[in-house]
């Protein structure tokens, strides 16, 4: 068992401190430290997405991050997109699209997409399919959740205000 | 549509929002506190004996709680068709990957070391490692003892055959002798596994009235019920199992693996217990798809019409008969249905191998079977001439025609949904080199048995629905479902409140599965609205003093249709409702399809009930350098009956075509020697966005009378069975080879262009 080690995250606009395993993950910390479960877990080797979190923006799979590595810069969860009830636009449309099936993906691709919009306002169909290649969706066949992203460009989407 | 329903339209399912914020609970975010930690030891080895087996070290280790060996254990096995297989192994190892021990502690560290103290020897046995020489005369038997085991009577079996599915009608022989063109030919699938992106995961409970509960992300509550209390050897109302939010099943959800664990080990150690299968053991001992070996003949007449077909299906059930037995029945209906076929002959072998227990993946039987017939029926076509298209418009089955296994079909939405997929993808006209397109169609069925539905109001007036199943992300429980609540209540949509319960409140249900969701849970819950309404309206007559037959639901009211100043709220009701008469439980239980039992022989899933008929067209590119695929154009036409929401349907259609793409082109459960070898998501290869085209979704409605409420039929399973197919058929006219198995992967076509060019 290693020591601990003292941390300061920023997550969603809020500082948090803890005491962890140095080896702990982004992950293992946004689920087991800080309980923000809409985070999710699988393969532990960044090949499904599903943990997919923004670190200063960009799209991040946080298993492969250790939380240490964190320290210092913005983190951004699915729980952190809606502004007071207001959803970020990027969920209105992959709800409003029919992109959600069993949803353990949708909170990975979700933020694939804030990312990739952020970069390309108005993206192609060949920069949305680049973007997300890294997220699984084994429900949609990412047909609704492509017509998600391209709804959410014509919308506003790539702002991370809503 | 009509201007006041609700059957046709998007509305949005009632979980999106919460799995958009992250809100929504999975079985993976659910934690008692307090919980230890289980794991489970596995097999090393393929098939060998268990010479010595001691958990001394393991149990001195601290904070180890409980170690569990197969020995432990009474004698037991998972019920099913052949009850051949224990939960734990006890003195054989039957495949890579077989749970032998369980090890719960404080934490999952100290469990996984715990696991690495048991200490086991073993002595290799010889591997059986594919089906045809299991069948041999001779052969190595992996259960010596198959003759005592418990069995349905009616499958046959012998030695390593744990199932011989027979279907018979008319004289194939003689059908072949008068035949203008004999055809045969030999195809094969590979296992590919559901790859759920969440994964399996329970919490056992010992309560303090001596209930074992078990939450589980299960899709079939029932049935691990029963088979945590056969492992356990509790009665059924003992042990009680919570569902939890899925994130994906597929079918892999349906059988237990863990859940009986969890259960032993909270049962001997008091304490709840937690236990989760990470990926790689899940690509290692999951219930993936069976692989199978199919061979076809088929006689025809010069002007295309099928005259004889025959057709032999051997299906590798791995090391234990799970649903293998049923699989090979379903190759009675999927290798011959839907077409015409005046002589039939069909035998099916559930083998067993030292592989993982194949299992429950969309459709099981169905993809591997419509590769073979789809690829093999367009082999007849161009031996004959006739376009593919043509060929099957001949020998299709429509309204009113009998099939093989003598089961009269209605509403057949057959030819439209083949002649829209086919015009998808401008059938007929020509395309540049190395282009090629494809068709394949088949049917599927809609599985029937019991759902039990209660509908109440709640004291703000709104419907209650207390269902037995969890929502699995189809959108079967949470849109489709409060849809035909609020259509034939005449209430909103928002006054529709879903409640998934356990096992203990008596709400029996089939489960989550099986293309029968919307379909049986909406039956149910439409008998359980009618019967309610009436009550509301009986009770608001009383109140009012107008005939009930005067009487409608409106909004949250029951208003007078004559004068709408007489209205009463479904909350004023509920609250009067002192005596708990505005409660409906319903039980739907269909009536199954019929059949001629005399043509089959040990065949478990003997007809299809409310059929659902469908046709995929496919054009790909082939890039001769390279043997690369790409799906330039999919399109999907299924009949449903009715579409009660278009967008879900879409949904469902396109996500299970995907899911066929990659069993077309790229997923593959590899074996060598007995030793699985791609247990993760960059050796085993799943689709992404930049292997699948946007597929176009066509609904195709002939509803029939007497199924699914407002004539809907089942959809789940069906838009995964054809894409290998007509991607196969579409590859064969762009490079002129055909590849006869599964996967079709780049190195495979580029090994077939080259043989074809040097055979030049």
């Amino acid at each position: 068992m290693n020591s601990l080690m003292n941390i300061h995250l920023r997550v969603n606009g809020h500082p948090y401190s803890m005491d962890i395993d140095p080896s702990s993950t982004l992950l293992d910390v946004l689920r087991n430290h800080l309980h923000l479960s809409g985070t999710k877990e699988n393969c532990l080797e960044g090949e499904c997405g599903a943990c997919t979190v923004l670190i200063d923006g960009r799209a991040v799979n946080s298993c492969l991050l250790l939380a240490a590595r964190a320290q210092g810069k913005e983190i951004t969860t699915i729980e952190g997109l809606a502004q007071g009830g207001t959803l970020h636009p990027v969920q209105e449309a992959f709800i409003r699209e029919g992109a959600i099936q069993c949803g353990y993906c949708t909170p990975g691709f979700i933020m694939s997409t804030i990312d990739l919009l952020a970069a390309h306002p108005e993206p192609t169909d060949a920069e949305i399919d680049h973007a997300l290649a890294g997220n699984i969706c084994r429900c949609t066949g990412y047909v609704k959740i492509r017509q998600a992203v391209r709804a959410a460009a014509g919308r506003g989407g790539a702002s991370h205000e809503a | 549509m009509k201007p006041d329903t609700l059957i046709g339209r998007n509305t949005t399912r009632q979980d999106a929002r919460e799995k958009a914020t992250g809100e929504f609970i999975y079985g993976m975010d659910f934690r008692l506190p307090g919980a230890l930690e289980s794991v489970v030891l596995r097999s090393p080895l393929p098939h060998a004996r268990i010479v010595k087996i001691d958990a001394g070290r393991a149990e001195a280790l601290q904070g180890v709680r409980a170690v569990i060996l197969g020995r432990d254990l009474p004698e037991v096995y998972m019920n099913g068709p052949v009850e051949d297989q224990p939960p734990l192994a006890v003195d054989i190892v039957r495949y890579f990957g077989e749970p032998v021990a369980l090890v719960a502690a404080d934490t999952l560290e100290i469990a996984q070391e715990g696991a690495r103290l048991i200490d086991i020897a073993f002595e290799p046995l010889p591997v059986v490692t594919e089906p045809e020489p299991a069948m041999l005369p001779g052969a190595p038997l992996l259960h010596p003892h198959w003759k005592s085991y418990v069995a349905d009577e009616q499958v046959v079996r012998d030695g390593n055959v744990c199932c011989h599915a027979r279907l018979q009608n008319g004289d194939v022989e003689r059908g072949f002798a008068g035949s203008d063109l004999v055809v045969e030919g030999d195809f094969s699938t590979a296992s590919v596994h559901q790859s759920h992106v969440e994964p399996r995961v329970a919490t056992g409970v010992l309560e303090a009235d001596g209930v074992v509960t078990v939450y589980s992300n299960t899709q079939l509550t029932i049935w691990i019920r029963s088979q945590v209390a056969r492992v356990l050897r509790m009665p059924e109302d003992r042990v009680r199992i919570v569902p939890l939010g899925i994130g994906g099943g597929f079918g892999s959800k349906l059988y237990a693996q863990i859940e009986p664990f969890v259960a032993l080990l909270a049962r001997k150690t008091g304490r709840a217990v937690h236990m989760f299968t990470p990926l790689e053991e899940e690509l290692t001992a999951g219930l993936p798809r069976h692989p199978t070996r199919i061979h076809l003949k088929t006689g025809v007449r010069r002007d295309g019409t099928i005259v004889a077909h025959q057709a032999r299906m051997i299906v590798d059930c791995g090391a234990y008969a799970g649903s293998g037995p049923e699989v090979a029945g379903i190759g009675a209906l999927m290798l011959t249905g839907p077409y015409r076929l005046p002589n039939v002959l069909f035998d099916g072998f559930a083998v067993y191998t030292n592989k993982t227990n194949f299992g429950a993946y969309r459709g099981p039987g169905g993809p591997q079977s419509v590769f073979a017939l789809e690829s093999h029926f367009d082999v007849v076509a161009d031996r004959l001439g006739i376009d593919p298209l043509e060929f099957r418009l001949r020998n299709i089955a429509g309204e009113g025609d009998e099939v093989a296994n003598g089961q009269i079909l209605l509403g057949v939405g057959l030819r439209e949904a083949l002649e829209k997929a086919a015009a998808a993808i401008d059938w007929g006209k020509p395309s540049p080199a190395f282009h090629g397109k494809g068709l394949a169609l088949s049917w599927w069925t809609t599985t029937l048995q019991k759902s039990t539905v209660r509908v109440s109001l709640d004291a703000e007036g709104r419907c209650v629905v207390g269902v037995g199943t969890q929502e699995m992300g189809t959108g079967g429980v949470m849109g489709a479902l409060p849809q035909i609540v609020a259509e034939t209540m005449g209430i909103g949509m928002d006054d529709v409140v879903i409640d998934v319960t356990d096992t203990s409140k008596g709400l029996w249900d089939w489960g989550s599965q099986g293309s029968r969701t919307a379909f049986n849970l909406g039956r149910a819950a439409q008998g359980a609205c009618i019967a309610l309404t009436a009550k509301l309206k009986r009770a608001a007559s009383c109140a009012l003093g107008v005939g009930a037959e005067l009487l409608e639901i409106k909004g949250r009211s029951v208003i007078s249709r004559a004068r709408p100043e007489a209205h009463i709220s479904l909350a004023t009701l509920a609250r009067s409702d002192t005596r708990g008469e505005l409660c409906v439980i319903y039980e739907s239980i269909p009536e199954p399809a019929k059949y001629r039992k005399e043509r089959l022989i040990s065949v478990l899933y003997p007809a299809f009930h409310y059929p659902h008929f469908h046709c995929h067209a496919a054009e790909v590119e082939v890039d001769p350098e390279t043997g690369q695929v790409s799906v330039l154009r999919f399109a999907a036409a299924h009949d449903i009956g009715t579409a009660v929401n278009p967008s879900l349907i879409e949904g469902q259609i396109q996500g299970g075509a995907a899911q066929g793409i990659g069993m077309a082109l790229m997923e593959e459960v590899r074996y060598k020697d007995g030793y699985r070898t791609n247990i993760n998501w960059t050796d085993y290869k799943l689709p992404t966005t930049m292997d699948v085209p946007d597929i176009k979704a066509i609904i195709v409605e002939h509803p029939v009378a007497g199924g699914g409420p407002y004539g809907l039929k089942g959809l789940g399973e069906a838009p995964a069975i054809e894409p290998p197919a007509a991607i196969a058929n579409a590859i064969a006219r762009a490079i002129g080879v055909r590849i006869t198995s599964l996967p079709m992967t780049a190195e495979k076509i580029l090994k077939a262009i080259r043989a074809a060019r040097s055979e030049k």
